[in-house]
């Protein structure tokens, strides 16, 4: 079976035809609508698939039915909408686009007051609203009014602005692929209101086709934009996926840089200008955050993989207590920004950092005691998936297990994690040694996994 | 029968209803996406009236079409027939209007046209509502999906070229009219008070042409509603008055007096001036004044008579060519040489050409009419009782030429009699036209003293 269609408390994503239809936009959206209060608008904003467009309409539609009025922002990022939810004391909003998926995919993605997205407690409501079908839809007097609003972009450009040295970051020759997204947009703004000289490639907005895979992992940095570092004299490279909640990273040696190192190069420039010392990630994320959290006196909490534990886990801590969360994906959610995952401001902390040390981004990850990671996939039979657990559970019982999300098993030295992917029907293998790469642990780990496909 | 059955109705007409708990966005959505699957991937046109659900409905409307791989034109706030002219003129697929016509303001509902700009014949309408029923949708994929393009400012231009191409305009401009116009602040206030000023040269005075208020008035134009028109009309000494329904397709005219003239009447000012320019014959429903059948027998022409409905009208008008036709009691006039649909535009610069050409006033001209007066109403019956009232009209007026086609016409030599049932309602509605006003007060009272008499 192939899972074209995903609806869970994350929001729902799909093959747009085969999979996510206009009805359940239409259904979605009222019972969206239906969960938000009236009184206070509703933002819409999209990516630029061809796609969005018809998700658009049907939002647009469903929201205006149950009596909100909408304010449209056009083809914008996830970060943006978030911070302009926030800006203009909105209800909520929608960020239709499917981020890191391909161009054929679409998402609905749902946020609350302030910008943030929705707790498994309201997600769960939300779903079931959508299932029982009853939705506020209210009498013709009151349908709401769509409105268009285009100064978004330069208003979430304020906000960096105030939270970072802008004018003293003009410096630093930077290489951007935008992989055909939104971040295209707020990076021209950037150059031209702030005299960056932000090379883009694949800036052109695309509807129908990306340049390639939209994922921000080391691959796709290798792909394009690491090969063209030493050519371009450039100091630092930044790979955005569509809708610029995440990046990745390439040295100014033109080397892809572990996805994996965001977070605790993150983690390092924030710990010690922030009162809080919590830093929050996921099971599968590098045991290199652990040590940088340790010198700065911080700890980390590791919770099961996917947007909402993080969430859940940051609105169970006071804001002040948490210095940033993130995973190792290169999606990190800073305080500065409210907690909403924002690749741009992930990349102005990142050069913000290369200014202080006034050293290369490459002897900077270099500093860093070296981790190896290791990842793998295997396609999922999920009938199966107990017994997998259980058996790795019995082949790996001399280190300590920890079940919150799969099996994670942790050594002094090295771990692993064997879990379901949330998004596609596959199990997730990943292991981690300090110093060599633990070949013969991951080759073992894959064994056992493939033999229960 | 519930009140309920009565706020949705999803038939061959297409989707209609009350908006809210009714006629949702999503079902809006879903008819649209059979409505595309059903012309296939090209463009359709869609627009609307002014009802405060139309913007939202437009949204959801335009989803099921992009879903369906249309490219769509969005024409905005668009009387009905403008539409249709504008979708037989571009070579779209088809068009939507999302209007409710003469309905409350708290309906609203989707008139579905083929790419001529027209009514999809019976059979099609059919093959539409399965396809809808059987949810079975084209599905667009990503690269499939089309875009939304807005044309706000050609179509009312291309459909009054086509009307004034019929009248001698400059005659009128001449005459500097003084013209009332009841707008209802419906489609035609985007459109009719150009028309009027600069297109007609008339001095106009217009109330109610303002698309961002609601309807200030019952929306189906009619004597009972148009006194604030009459007033105008009186007020202002204008020589005519008109007034729209939401969409622009229905007509209404008050003479210089105020009085609002019968619909039958007006149409059959509109077949005369038709019948002097063109040759063919004429079709109308079987409810329609027989005023017509003398005009029509004056210039030498037929009088095809059809089914109640636009539809019903507008496919006997195709086959046989007909010149003009229309439904007399609900103010449609229909004239295929400008498009093959109800255009209040039409009957506007037809009667002011009318007026120009005689230099008559307008109670004049209604006065000059065959004179025959006219009872309409309806009466409840009880369900599963109406083939018994039917057949006791039929004994009780036995040896009469009775007429079928349409639940029930009885012709008699001081008049006739129609009956029929309502689609929606336990309802039979009555007209009655005769050539003495104690005959058509008889032959009324003869069907409702029928119908109390059962009880």
């Amino acid at each position: 079976m192939t899972r074209m269609l995903r609806i869970s408390p994350v929001g729902v994503r799909g093959v747009v035809g085969t999979g996510l239809t206009a009805q359940h936009v239409l259904d979605f959206s009222t019972a969206f609508g239906t969960f938000l209060e009236t009184g206070a608008p509703v933002l819409v904003a999209r990516d630029p698939r061809a796609s969005s467009t018809m998700v658009r309409e049907g939002v647009v539609a469903g929201l205006m039915a149950c009596g909100h009025e909408v304010i449209d922002l056009g083809v914008a990022g996830t970060p943006v909408i978030q911070h302009t939810i926030r800006r203009t004391g909105a209800a909520g909003g929608v960020s239709i686009g499917a981020s890191h998926n391909s161009a054929d995919w679409n998402a609905l993605k749902f946020l609350g007051r302030d910008g943030v997205y929705l707790s498994t407690l309201e997600a769960n409501e939300l779903l079931d609203i959508y299932h029982l079908r009853k939705f506020n839809l209210v009498e013709w007097g009151a349908i709401g009014k769509l409105w268009a609003e285009t100064g978004a972009i330069d208003a979430y450009i304020d906000t960096l602005a105030a939270t970072f040295d802008l004018p003293a970051l003009r410096g630093f020759r930077v290489v951007v692929d935008c992989c055909n997204g939104t971040s295209a947009l707020i990076l021209r703004r950037l150059n031209e209101r702030f005299g960056f000289s932000f090379i883009l490639i694949n800036e052109k907005l695309g509807s129908v086709a990306f340049a390639h895979e939209p994922a921000t992992t080391r691959d796709m940095v290798n792909l394009q934009l690491a090969p063209l570092m030493r050519p371009l004299n450039a100091d630092a490279g930044f790979l955005f996926d569509i809708d610029s909640d995440r990046v990745a990273i390439a040295s100014e040696e033109g080397e892809a840089i572990s996805e994996e190192m965001i977070l605790p190069l993150l983690a390092d420039y924030f710990l010690p200008r922030h009162s809080g010392k919590l830093v929050i990630t996921n099971l599968s994320t590098t045991a290199l955050l652990e040590e940088v959290a340790s010198k700065h006196g911080g700890t980390v909490l590791r919770v099961p993989v996917g947007r909402q534990a993080a969430i859940d886990a940051i609105a169970a801590h006071r804001p002040e207590q948490v210095a940033l969360a993130g995973e190792g994906t290169g999606a990190v959610m800073l305080p500065q920004f409210r907690f909403v995952y924002d690749g741009i401001a992930s990349m102005l902390a990142l050069l913000s950092m290369l200014l202080e040390r006034g050293q290369t981004l490459s002897r900077i990850v270099e500093s860093y005691p070296r981790f190896r990671i290791l990842k793998g996939q295997v396609p999922l039979v999920t009938k199966r998936i107990p017994a997998l657990l259980n058996a790795l559970r019995e082949q790996y019982a001399d280190g300590r297990a920890n079940t919150l999300d799969g099996l994670r098993v942790d050594w002094p030295d090295h771990w692993l994690h064997v879990r379901v992917s949330q998004t596609e029907p596959i199990i997730r293998v990943i292991c981690e040694a300090r110093g060599a790469a633990p070949v013969a642990l991951f080759n073992g780990l894959m064994e056992t996994v493939r033999s229960f496909a | 029968m519930s009140k309920r059955e009565h706020l949705l109705k999803i038939g061959v007409s297409g989707i209609r209803g009350v908006v809210g708990e009714f006629l949702t966005p999503s079902l809006a959505c879903a008819f649209a996406q059979a409505f595309g699957s059903y012309v296939g991937r090209g463009t359709v046109v869609v627009g609307r009236d002014t009802r405060a659900s139309g913007p939202m409905l437009q949204h959801a409307v335009t989803c099921g079409l992009l879903a369906a791989g249309c490219e769509v034109i969005d024409v905005g706030v668009l009387p009905t027939p403008t539409l249709q002219v504008y979708v037989s003129a571009t070579g779209a697929l088809g068009g939507i209007s999302l209007t409710a016509s003469h309905n409350p303001p708290e309906y609203n509902a989707l008139k579905l046209f083929n790419g001529q700009g027209q009514f999809f014949n019976q059979y099609e309408r059919e093959e539409l509502l399965d396809l809808y029923h059987q949810s079975d949708f084209q599905q667009a994929i990503n690269s499939q999906i089309g875009g939304v393009r807005q044309v706000l400012d050609q179509a009312p231009r291309l459909h009054l070229d086509r009307v004034l191409r019929h009248v001698d305009a400059a005659r009128i401009r001449g005459c500097g009219f003084r013209v009332a116009l009841d707008g209802v602040n419906g489609a035609g206030s985007v459109m009719t008070p150009r028309f009027l000023r600069e297109d007609l040269g008339c001095a106009l005075h217009a109330i109610s042409v303002d698309p961002t208020q609601p309807f200030p008035r019952e929306a189906e134009p009619k004597p009972e509603t148009l006194g604030a028109l009459a007033q105008l009309v009186t007020e202002t000494k204008s020589q005519v008055g008109f007034a729209q329904d939401p969409d622009g397709d229905r007509l209404a005219v008050a003479d210089e007096n105020g009085h609002v003239l019968d619909n039958d009447d007006v149409l059959a000012l509109a077949v005369e001036a038709a019948l002097a320019r063109l040759p063919g014959d004429v079709v109308v429903n079987l409810t329609t004044s027989s005023a017509i059948d003398d005009i029509a027998a004056k210039h030498g022409r037929k009088v095809i008579r059809t089914k109640v409905g636009e539809a019903n009208v507008v496919e006997a008008m195709q086959q046989v060519g007909a010149a003009i036709g229309g439904e007399g009691s609900n103010g449609g006039i229909i004239f295929p040489a400008v498009h093959l649909c109800r255009d209040s535009f039409t009957g506007m610069a037809f009667l002011l050409d009318l007026m120009a050409s005689t230099g008559k006033t307008m109670s004049a001209l209604a006065r000059e009419l065959p004179r025959y007066y006219r009872r309409f109403g309806a009466v409840m019956f009880e369900h599963g009782k109406l083939g018994d009232l039917m057949l006791q009209l039929e004994e009780r007026f036995a040896g009469a030429e009775m007429d079928r086609m349409d639940g029930l016409k009885i012709r008699l030599p001081e008049g006739w009699i129609h009956v029929r049932a309502s689609n929606t309602e336990p309802l039979l509605r009555i007209a009655v036209e005769a050539s003495a006003e104690s005959d058509a007060e008889a032959l009324y009272r003869s069907v409702t003293l029928l119908n109390s008499n059962r009880e």
